[in-house]
């Protein structure tokens, strides 16, 4: 079994990329697959905490790689979902303690044994950026229909190519239709355009993530959830399934469609 | 022998009434409880001794039986007329045994995310451990604020090494070579302060008294 590395990036912070590994994650997860997620952010580690799995922390990569601990014994096992592993950054050291070779190297062992590694990217372009991207061989990036996020993905699209990581995909976060509809914020196509990558999805901004990120649960798991069926269907994609992008239109309701069927007639 | 253990809804009672001496009291705590094989961990008890008369010291030698099955002391119920040994001399110290260090290291601000201290003897922090930072110890650990991060006392190996804090929260603690972390989904709000110690193979937090 030789599984697919993908890291998630995004240049600029505050755009989503822990959310959207920890998602991603846990979505592959629900359909079988067996995930492994690596918080390559070394200082500020956050991905343990939106998985909810803080508490259970005794050894962590940097560990790993100084030999303190075998691999096996530094993975977390999900709470929740039967396959689904977090491998935890360390919060005391900085970026310089794991090189980009071992980095390489551990992601290869883990592809052995897991069908995906969803590498969490620090904010930034240097050393914690270089870590993460060594040994993926696949990227994500993440961007906010914001200039300032656009034109970072820009700058980052143009380190993963330098890298020789070739065709990475655009996630677009926190996308408000009913804002896009009236001009106030650019839309997918304008975005794509800037970028002129592949689209890999659209997650519509939603209140609860910022619920389910302080509860440590990942939103996936709510059924009602309009990000969560937004990164479901993102999981499909990335196992390669077609699944059409979703509409942006945010009004779903009944009451709503009522109305556009009532304007239609008329 | 009409000793008996009732569990009267989450609390239990000890009905240690028709023995007549403490030596036969404490004996029959011990035999009852080493039956109880750690289930009953956490359990408030009270204990009937009826026509007896105890002092403050046979009062804490019980509840350290109790404390050594995971069992709080809640009280104790009697029949004899009331002791007056009561406010006696204030030599007695609930808490129980405390390993000694020659070096201890005292501490005047919070440690934050990311900060982690080592101490080779005790460390006393006056100021929060946040979530996220760390304090290693040799010896004893005391926090005057909140420990909410991660704390390892008896870091060489000693397991009668404790962590004590005014507000006991944290995410994970250590003594020696055991870890344990909070229970999952429950919120436990506990307004006084606590101490961590090993007591029958497991860490178990008890009220601090002082």
């Amino acid at each position: 079994m030789k599984g697919r590395a993908l890291v998630i990036t995004s240049g600029k912070g505050g755009v989503g990329k822990t959310t959207t590994t920890a998602n991603l994650g846990t979505a592959l997860a629900m359909m079988g697959k067996k995930i492994v997620l690596v918080d390559s952010d070394i200082g500020l580690r956050n991905l343990d905490v939106v998985m909810g799995l803080e508490n259970r922390i005794v050894f962590d990569i940097v560990d790993v790689v100084n030999g303190n601990c075998k691999l096996k014994q530094a993975l977390i096992k999900d709470k929740r979902f039967e396959g689904l592993f977090l491998l935890p950054a360390a919060q005391t050291k900085d970026k310089t303690a794991v090189t980009p070779h071992q980095m390489k190297n551990l992601v290869n062992e883990l592809r052995k044994d897991f069908d995906f590694v969803l590498v969490d990217c620090p904010a930034g372009i240097e050393q914690g950026f270089k870590n993460a991207i060594s040994g993926a061989d696949h990227a994500i990036v993440v961007a906010t229909p914001e200039v300032s996020s656009v034109r970072d993905a820009d700058r980052i699209i143009g380190l993963l190519e330098a890298a020789g990581l070739n065709g990475p995909q655009l996630l677009v976060n926190r996308l408000r239709g009913k804002m896009v509809k009236k001009g106030d914020m650019m839309n997918i196509e304008d975005i794509v355009d800037i970028l002129s990558i592949d689209l890999l999805g659209v997650v519509p901004e939603d209140e609860s993530i910022v619920v389910s990120t302080n509860r440590g649960e990942p939103v996936v798991i709510e059924t009602t959830s309009r990000a969560g069926a937004a990164y479901r269907r993102i999981a499909r994609r990335i196992t390669g399934e077609e699944v059409p992008i979703l509409s942006l239109d945010e009004s779903n309701n009944f009451v709503d469609r009522f109305k556009k069927i009532l304007k239609l007639a008329r | 022998m009409s000793v008996t253990v009732k569990n009267n809804g989450g609390e239990m009672i000890i009905d240690l009434k028709p023995l007549k001496d403490f030596a036969e009291i404490k004996k029959e705590l011990d035999r009852r409880l080493g039956f109880s094989d750690g289930f009953l961990i956490g359990t408030q008890v009270t204990v009937d001794i009826g026509e007896i008369n105890l002092n403050k010291e046979q009062i804490g030698e019980i509840e350290e039986i109790l404390l050594s099955y995971g069992l709080h002391l809640k009280g104790l119920m009697s029949n004899g007329p009331p002791s007056d040994t009561k406010e006696s001399d204030g030599n007695t110290h609930f808490l129980g045994h405390i390993p000694y260090y020659q070096e201890t290291v005292l501490i005047c601000r919070h440690l934050r995310s990311g900060q982690k201290f080592f101490g080779e003897g005790n460390v006393v922090i006056l100021g929060d451990v946040n979530p996220g930072a760390e304090i290693v110890a040799g010896g004893n650990i005391l926090v005057m604020g909140a420990l909410k991060g991660m704390a390892h006392a008896g870091v060489f190996g000693d397991e009668t090494a404790v962590i004590s804090a005014y507000r006991l929260n944290p995410t994970q603690l250590r003594i020696a070579n055991h870890i344990t972390r909070p229970p999952d989904g429950e919120e436990i709000v506990v307004d006084c302060p606590e101490v961590a110690r090993i007591r029958a193979g497991k860490v178990i937090i008890e009220k601090l008294k002082i």
